[in-house]
């Protein structure tokens, strides 16, 4: 086969599955079939970048080093782990969020369209090589997030939620593109590769230009990552959309934006500014500040996890800053890989749980903490698949989360980032308080005496998505092997 | 003969740049959720002149391709941006962007 048709399979069979569903939906309106279609091409995806995985493992020689298809596209291990995180996370919600738009009644298959398209603007993400596909990406993803936030006609804030996004997303759209015209002002040329090449040959370029552009990018960025002091929307858009979108949004959309900033600042080498470095510093130590703290005052669930997505953003800048060392880059990438999978795992596992709660709520979603009260008698299951979520994002050893905390703590220490570790730290401290009281809020006895539906997709989906965590949290050798050698021929 | 009437790279970002200030303090500054994304389009707009002017002056087509690109990313950015206009003026009688913030953020 030729080589450069393989490389795509992931992006051609992710494209033929919206195609196809499209016509499927204009033609036979059934929200089984759609969201059965859908798992089923998302799993193939899936299948499709698994095997090209091992694959480019095993042939670590001449013809799939160069990955490069086209100027525009990369496909290397680091492209396909990243998009094998966002297809994986897609499957996840589309199973989770089957019975969720079942009982909001008709008109939900668009859905589950907008859910590929914004699943294949992540994949495109993360594969991007060139600004072009870069922005051909972001707003895909963007699009469809916006179209999906205000898809309940009847919720109450999701119009709300969706007008704020939108704005705030078109001006952080606007102020990234300015950035990449800044920096294709200095560098002559837009393709990742060729700036790089430009940045170590030519000492001649102008860094104003350089430095505009890429803080410009930067903020933008932060924008869409919600790094505080640019978080701003973040708790009211999660609160306002739907829960399955919310998982979106906390996992697809932050992930892929980081894999290609962090492609960028590798291929680049913007870490040799140190005005760059202090704004990342800025931005960690806010973000990690502000988050955990903020999460404290909160009473609802969703809105506490916002504030939880914040500062575990701030922690993943810790492994970004890291990179800044050459002989620690391997390492920050490794840690930063790690560190996405188990904080995808967790936010999949507790928004599922939210959206579980919130099938049977028809204009809102069930987020308040005392409604949550008492869920250990009511729903033993549900309540320990939400304690063991809390657990991970608390960093608590045996779950996921403990293995991602503890490759930044260890990549900041390789890194010597001591003033950032001990923000770390804190932080750290602070949110297990907040976690801890979400868990003790469920082992309260109470009068609340309603019951909850646990739906059969829904929860074998989270059940699956648990025992990935714990396995992962207690035997995460050949996960971590695979990483690390992807993270040797990044370097 | 010809270099003498090029404009300079530095005037056509000045002019990009004053653009997409006047953008930017339109979304800050206007309640009207109109004239807001008629501000975020100038914003869009002041992005693809600082392509084309960049790309005039390495002589590439890039520019003016990353340009077609932003045209596109706006129209669809507005299109959702006008369905959801017609939602909010259905469902708060006003365009006023104040009247649908009711959460606390």
């Amino acid at each position: 086969m030729n080589l450069d048709v393989y490389l795509l399979l992931p992006l051609i069979s992710l494209s033929t599955v919206i195609l196809t569903l499209m016509m499927l939906i204009a033609f036979c309106r059934n929200l089984s079939l759609t969201c059965a279609f859908s798992s089923i091409g998302l799993m193939v995806t899936l299948l499709l970048i698994c095997a090209m995985a091992i694959d480019i493992q095993a042939a670590q020689t001449a013809s799939l080093v160069d990955a490069l298809v086209t100027p525009l596209i990369i496909v290397d291990a680091y492209a396909l782990f990243f998009s094998g995180l966002m297809v994986f996370s897609s499957l996840c919600i589309c199973l989770l969020s089957f019975n969720y738009h079942r009982a909001r009644g008709e008109h939900q298959d668009e859905f589950y369209l907008l859910l590929l398209l914004a699943t294949l603007g992540g994949v495109v993400l993360s594969q991007a090589a060139h600004f072009a596909m870069f922005i051909l990406g972001l707003e895909l993803l963007g699009v469809s997030i916006y179209a999906m936030i205000s898809y309940p006609r009847a919720g109450r804030f999701s119009l709300e939620a969706a007008l704020k996004y939108l704005i705030l997303s078109g001006v952080s759209s606007a102020i990234i593109l300015f950035g990449i015209a800044l920096l294709y002002a200095a560098f002559g040329t837009l393709s990742f590769a060729e700036m790089a090449v430009l940045q170590r040959e030519n000492s001649e370029l102008d860094a104003l230009y350089i430095l505009a552009g890429s803080a410009m990018l930067l903020s933008g960025l932060a924008f869409k990552l919600s790094l505080a002091p640019f978080h701003m929307w973040t708790p009211d858009v999660y609160e306002g959309a739907p829960a399955p979108v919310t998982t979106l949004l906390a996992t697809v959309s932050k992930g892929a934006i980081f894999a290609v900033l962090f492609r960028f600042f590798l291929s680049v080498d913007n870490y040799q500014y140190e005005t760059i470095l202090d704004g990342l510093f800025l931005l960690a130590v806010a973000s990690i500040i502000f988050g955990n703290l903020l999460a404290l005052t909160q009473s609802s669930i969703k809105r506490m996890l916002a504030y939880s997505s914040i500062a575990h953003l701030g922690y993943l800048l810790v492994a970004f800053i890291a990179a800044d060392s050459v002989g620690g880059r391997a390492l920050a990438i490794e840690a930063s890989a790690i560190f996405l999978l188990a904080y995808f795992l967790t936010t999949i596992g507790a928004f599922g749980v939210v959206t579980v709660m919130s099938t049977e709520a028809s204009d809102h979603d069930v987020d308040r903490l005392d409604e949550y009260e008492g869920l250990f008698w009511r729903r033993p299951m549900l309540a320990t698949v939400f304690s063991v979520m809390l657990l991970s994002l608390a960093g608590i050893p045996l779950t996921a989360g403990f293995i991602g905390k503890f490759y930044i703590v260890v990549s900041g220490v390789d890194a010597e980032l001591w003033s950032l570790l001990v923000i770390v730290v804190i932080g750290s401290g602070i949110g297990i308080f907040y976690y801890l009281r979400t868990i003790f809020a469920m082992t309260k006895r109470t009068m609340v005496t309603s019951v909850v539906h646990v739906p059969q997709t829904a929860g074998w989906t989270l059940a699956a998505v648990t025992l990935l965590l714990l396995v992962f949290g207690i035997y995460p050798t050949p996960v971590i092997e695979w990483v690390s050698r992807m993270a040797q021929a990044m370097t | 003969m010809i270099e003498s009437i090029v404009i300079p790279m530095e005037h056509g970002l000045l002019l990009a740049a004053v653009l997409f200030s006047i953008g930017l303090l339109g979304v800050l500054v206007r309640r009207n959720i109109i004239l807001i994304l008629m501000s975020l389009e100038i914003m869009l707009n002041a992005c693809g002149l600082a392509f084309v002017v960049v790309g005039a002056h390495w002589g590439q087509a890039d520019g003016q391709i990353m340009f077609m690109l932003i045209l596109s990313i706006a129209a669809a950015e507005v299109a959702v941006g006008l369905g959801l206009l017609l939602q909010a003026y259905r469902r708060f009688s006003s365009l006023d962007i104040d009247l649908a913030n009711r959460m606390r953020g």
